[in-house]
């Protein structure tokens, strides 16, 4: 079991009332799975896609991922976990502007203080596996949105985690590059064991999956 | 990792090309600046601070109550020193040092004056004024022995050995080079550039042993591990013992390595000195540096939107916030490096004109190591400061926050970046209404009648054979039709030179103890000057021989008598019943901001130090000169012919104060250009904020011009703060200073509404630019961005 999410609540206190965003959440996510969220707008599905990945706070529950109780590591503990583990790719690619394609890639291998040469020898694999190699030292402004977010993938997957997490992954792209990236991530959970949870408006980038959780009002539902 | 980051601040300064400029060159102006205080308190803080033995050396002061102050000097009696060392077993050297004076060195046919001065043997054993030439023991020993400054010596003797060579001095007596001194360094308050033994001024008749003539400074050297505070008591009552006629007068001496930035004295208490000055401007540089480098947080800061989704990304694919904290504070020392860079350009640069402008021998010595370690450390502290701020506050960000959108600043109605609007431009207000109200004082004293005519007018100082054929150069300077009118008198027309309350006329209360000048003429005074006679006539030796024992006195002394009638009223002093015979309106001989005192123009009775010469009107001044030389040449023939223009001695008068409004003036335009380039960085700021706002506005129906007033106002709004701060504290700032002068402009209200609508003009044109183009965007673009 890669990570289990029990009674998961999040709430915002606004004008006197309290206004839940998840609400009674509970998951459990097996590895190599490639999981869907849906939803209509405002439903909480980027919030859970952030609990999951760490990079929000919920207020009540607990939250477990590979056996260590999230809920009660220290901040600096659980950056350090998502650091290793999660990788995250975002609808609007979030790529490092002044930054070309090869040193957008090496960033978290710095972070992660890998050396030198070993950074060069993934970055190139990386670019390679991606066959972006031609592209290395463009700037993200000049690549189209297919090719932006297919280095935001290389650069979600280069230090090899366990579990990816996409937030609307295809939201700004055509249907032709969404179907490339879809396909991109098909490909990594079935050759390699890549974990995907990805939050998704489109039934058709869902049907990648292998399982959808619907979302309504910060609750899951079955449809 | 330091690369990346290189990489990436060096990629944002490229990419925000206007912003990047904005902040280096406010920095390196506030850099640039502040280098230069530092050089010039660099320089004064190490004046005479060179002197091996300086923390022994003490130079003797006097301090005796006057009216109920005590009143602190430090000149004395020649025989103070001698006494000293004869006294007390702690001194190791006692040197007289007799102020400045000026002779005439002449070697075959070469005349060259020269100032120098006259000292004890011991000087060059205290002073640290090395020999290259000459044995320090005995250099001075000799009555008729002189030493010389290298370049004193190459002017008088060329490149042939100095040493032992015999100068005439004064075309009277002979002496001996016995030593060639290293050049004197810039660093010194010392003028010399030839020393004499003290021997020679007593073979000459000028030493006294009255302790009543306090006329020269003695210079003490104590010995080794002497306890100043126990030799201070003991020395203090020493003119009990010798000094009959003020016995109570206290002896004490004042460490001399402070002279030079403080010995200011009031009421018995050291006060200060140079050193205030030197604090004023390093506050003023102080106020520069931060005022830069909070411009610096600021645009920093107010870029942080676009910086926060770098954080974001950063923080999610594994930054820590130490290692994002240490990027933006690399990235603003890098930006501090490339200012420092820049700040270094602008001083070799500025640092010519500069030195003139406060006229000190500066310099910038770059082979110092001292020199690059400050450098470093101001970067760094420069970089550290600025930056940190930014590098807090942007590595606080949550990633979730700011990479979905929702992030946006909270609107306080007092952020710190307001307050620092204000500030700034209070700060510049200040500046503006000291910078307006030093140029009207200036102009009303320049404008202020002198009371006599300047023009046409030279002085030369009685040297050689002057005094005696006087008479002669008068005679021919007057039939040949070169000047209209010659006065001998004993100062300048530009000073007086001698005062007293001892003058006692019918009426005088015995309490009064007015200060009144001297001045002492021979003839002809109102005609050569030029002066206003309001009763009586001038001198006129010719038609009334007595005139020698007339007096000729000034409104405000007629004042201070208190008399309608003052002609043939009588002022006794010096023994001598002075009758009155005119009296002219008062004129300016001393500062031209204060009031004029009390003068008595003495007739041709006492003893002469300068010619004054009226030259022809018709004549060309150039011809004139020549013409005049010549007769002085004929008749002091040993002496080169020097003159002083009168017109040119008293525009002098305005250096000090024409210095302190130069340079106000230059701090003043450094402010408003560092708080405009601030001004500017934040109204594009405001502006890309806002851009969303504004394409709505559009949308419904906005004109430019509204969205452009709409955009100003808030900017204006802090201005006008500013203006009610900053009035009342330039009013109470320039109030004090203007306390300095007795002849003084009043400030009137339109100064500040003067410096109020320049700051609020200065204001507008900034932002409105920003405004403006914001105005006239497309709505379309900017809402799509969204």
């Amino acid at each position: 079991m890669l990570l289990q999410l029990n009674n998961i609540f999040k709430w915002v206190n606004s004008g006197g009332q309290r206004i839940f965003l998840l609400k009674d959440i509970n998951l459990q996510v097996e590895e190599g799975e490639f999981i869907s969220i849906m939803g209509p707008s405002g439903s909480g599905k980027s919030t859970l896609l952030n609990v999951i990945g760490m990079l929000d706070t919920f207020d009540e529950g607990t939250y477990d991922f590979l056996h260590e109780s999230v809920h009660s590591l220290k901040e600096k503990h659980r950056a350090n976990l998502y650091k290793e583990y999660i990788g995250f790719v975002f609808q609007s690619y979030h790529l490092l502007d002044d930054l070309t394609v090869k040193e957008n890639l090496e960033m978290p291998l710095l972070y992660k203080k890998f050396k030198g040469s070993e950074r060069k020898a993934i970055v190139a694999d990386m670019l390679d596996r991606f066959n972006i190699v031609g592209k290395k030292d463009l700037f993200p402004t000049q690549l189209s949105g297919g090719q932006q977010q297919l280095v935001g993938v290389a650069r979600a997957l280069i230090a090899n985690p366990k579990l990816i997490l996409a937030d609307e992954p295809t939201g700004n792209l055509n249907s032709q590059q969404s179907e490339e990236i879809m396909e991109l991530f098909k490909k990594l959970n079935e050759e390699d064991g890549v974990t995907i949870i990805q939050v998704t408006h489109s039934e058709q980038n869902a049907a990648y999956g292998s399982r959808i959780i619907n979302l309504l009002d910060g609750r899951k539902v079955e449809i | 990792m330091l690369k990346n980051y290189l990489k990436i601040a060096w990629r944002n300064l490229l990419r925000n090309k206007s912003f990047s400029v904005l902040n280096i060159v406010g920095l390196s102006i506030g850099l640039a600046v502040t280098a230069l205080i530092l050089i010039w308190i660099n320089f004064e803080v190490g004046v005479d601070q060179f002197h091996e033995k300086k923390d022994r050396i003490y130079e003797v002061y006097n301090e005796y109550p006057i009216d109920g102050e005590i009143w602190t000097w430090n000149s004395t009696p020649k025989i103070m020193g001698p006494t000293i060392k004869k006294d007390y077993p702690e001194v190791e050297g006692v040197s007289r040092y007799n102020y400045d004076d000026t002779f005439l060195f002449s070697v075959d046919e070469k005349r060259i004056k020269s100032t120098g001065t006259i000292v004890d043997p011991d000087f060059l054993n205290m002073f640290s004024f090395p020999l290259i030439e000459g044995n320090i023991k005995t250099v001075l020993e000799d009555v008729n022995s002189v030493v010389i400054t290298e370049t004193f010596a190459k002017k008088l003797f060329g490149d042939q050995p100095a040493v032992g060579k015999v100068v005439k001095i004064d075309n009277t007596d002979s002496f001996k080079v016995t030593g060639i001194l290293k050049d004197l360094p810039n660093n010194t308050g010392f003028n010399f550039e030839f020393l004499m033994p003290w021997a020679y001024l007593k073979q000459k008749g000028w030493n006294d042993e009255n302790w009543g003539n306090n006329s020269i400074a003695t210079y003490v050297l104590l010995k080794g591990g002497t306890d100043y505070k126990a030799f201070s008591e003991k020395i203090k009552a020493l003119r009990k013992t010798y000094d009959k006629d003020s016995p109570d007068m206290v002896t004490f001496l004042y460490p001399w390595s402070r002279y030079w930035l403080y010995s200011e004295f009031e009421n018995g208490k050291e006060i200060g000195g140079r050193i205030d000055l030197i604090r004023l401007f390093g506050i003023i540089a102080a106020i520069i540096l931060i005022i830069a480098c909070i411009n610096f947080m600021n645009l920093s800061t107010a870029r942080s939107e676009k910086r926060a989704k770098e954080v974001g990304i950063r923080k999610v694919i594994g930054a820590e916030k130490g290692s994002l904290v240490g990027q933006f504070l690399g990235e603003s020392i890098l930006i501090s490096f490339i200012a420092a860079v820049l700040a270094l350009l602008i001083v070799l640069v500025a640092l010519p004109p500069f030195k003139t402008l406060v006229g000190k021998p500066l310099s910038l010595d770059v082979m110092n190591f001292w020199f690059w370690l400050t450098a470093c450390g101001v970067i760094l502290f420069t970089g550290m400061l600025a930056g940190s701020y930014p590098a807090l506050y942007l590595s606080g960000f949550k990633p979730s926050a700011v990479l979905k959108g929702t992030f946006k600043k909270m609107k306080s109605p007092v952020t710190p970046r307001k307050v620092l609007v204000i500030l700034q431009f209070s700060a510049a207000i200040i500046l503006i209404t000291a910078s307006i109200i030093v140029t009207q004082q200036m102009k009303k004293v320049q404008d202020r009648q002198s009371g006599y005519s300047k023009n046409n007018l030279i002085y030369t100082m009685m040297e050689g054979d002057m005094e005696k054929n006087y008479t002669l150069i008068k005679e021919e300077l007057l039939t040949t039709g070169i000047a209209e009118s010659v006065t001998k008198t004993n100062s300048p027309i530009t000073a007086t030179w001698s005062n007293t309350w001892g003058f006692e006329w019918k009426g005088k209360s015995e309490d009064n103890m007015t200060l009144v000048h001297r001045f002492i003429v021979d003839d002809a005074i109102t005609k050569t000057m030029g002066l206003e006679l309001i009763a009586g006539r001038d001198f006129d030796l010719k038609a009334y021989p007595t005139d020698s024992t007339a007096a000729i006195v000034n409104e405000s002394m007629v004042a201070l008598m208190n008399i309608k009638e003052p002609i043939g009223q009588t002022i006794k002093d010096n023994g001598i019943e002075w009758r009155i015979v005119g009296v002219v309106k008062d004129f300016i001989m001393n500062s031209p901001f204060q009031k004029v005192e009390p003068m008595v123009i003495e007739g041709a009775q006492a003893w002469f130090n300068v010619i004054h010469i009226k030259f022809n009107k018709e004549a060309a001044t150039a011809k004139s000169l020549a013409m005049t030389e010549a007769v002085f040449r004929k008749y002091n023939a040993e002496y080169p012919f020097n003159y002083e223009f009168v017109d040119q001695v008293y525009a002098k008068k305005f250096d000090s104060e024409k210095r302190t409004g130069k340079l106000v003036s230059l701090f003043t335009l450094l402010t408003i250009f560092i708080s405009c380039l601030g001004l500017f960085g934040l109204a594009s700021y405001m502006a890309e904020n806002r851009i969303k706002e504004i394409g709505i506005r559009k949308v419904l129906g906005a004109s430019v011009q509204s969205i452009t007033k709409l955009l100003s106002k808030d900017f204006l709004k802090l201005v006008m703060i500013a203006i009610v701060l900053a009035v009342p504290i330039s009013w109470y700032l320039m109030s004090k200073w203007l306390e300095e002068f007795a002849y003084r402009i009043n400030i009137s209200w339109w100064t500040f509404a003067l410096a109020g609508i320049f700051a609020l003009m200065i204001a507008l044109l900034t932002v409105s630019y920003q405004a403006i183009k914001a105005a006239i965007a497309n709505p379309v673009k900017s809402l799509r961005t969204e």
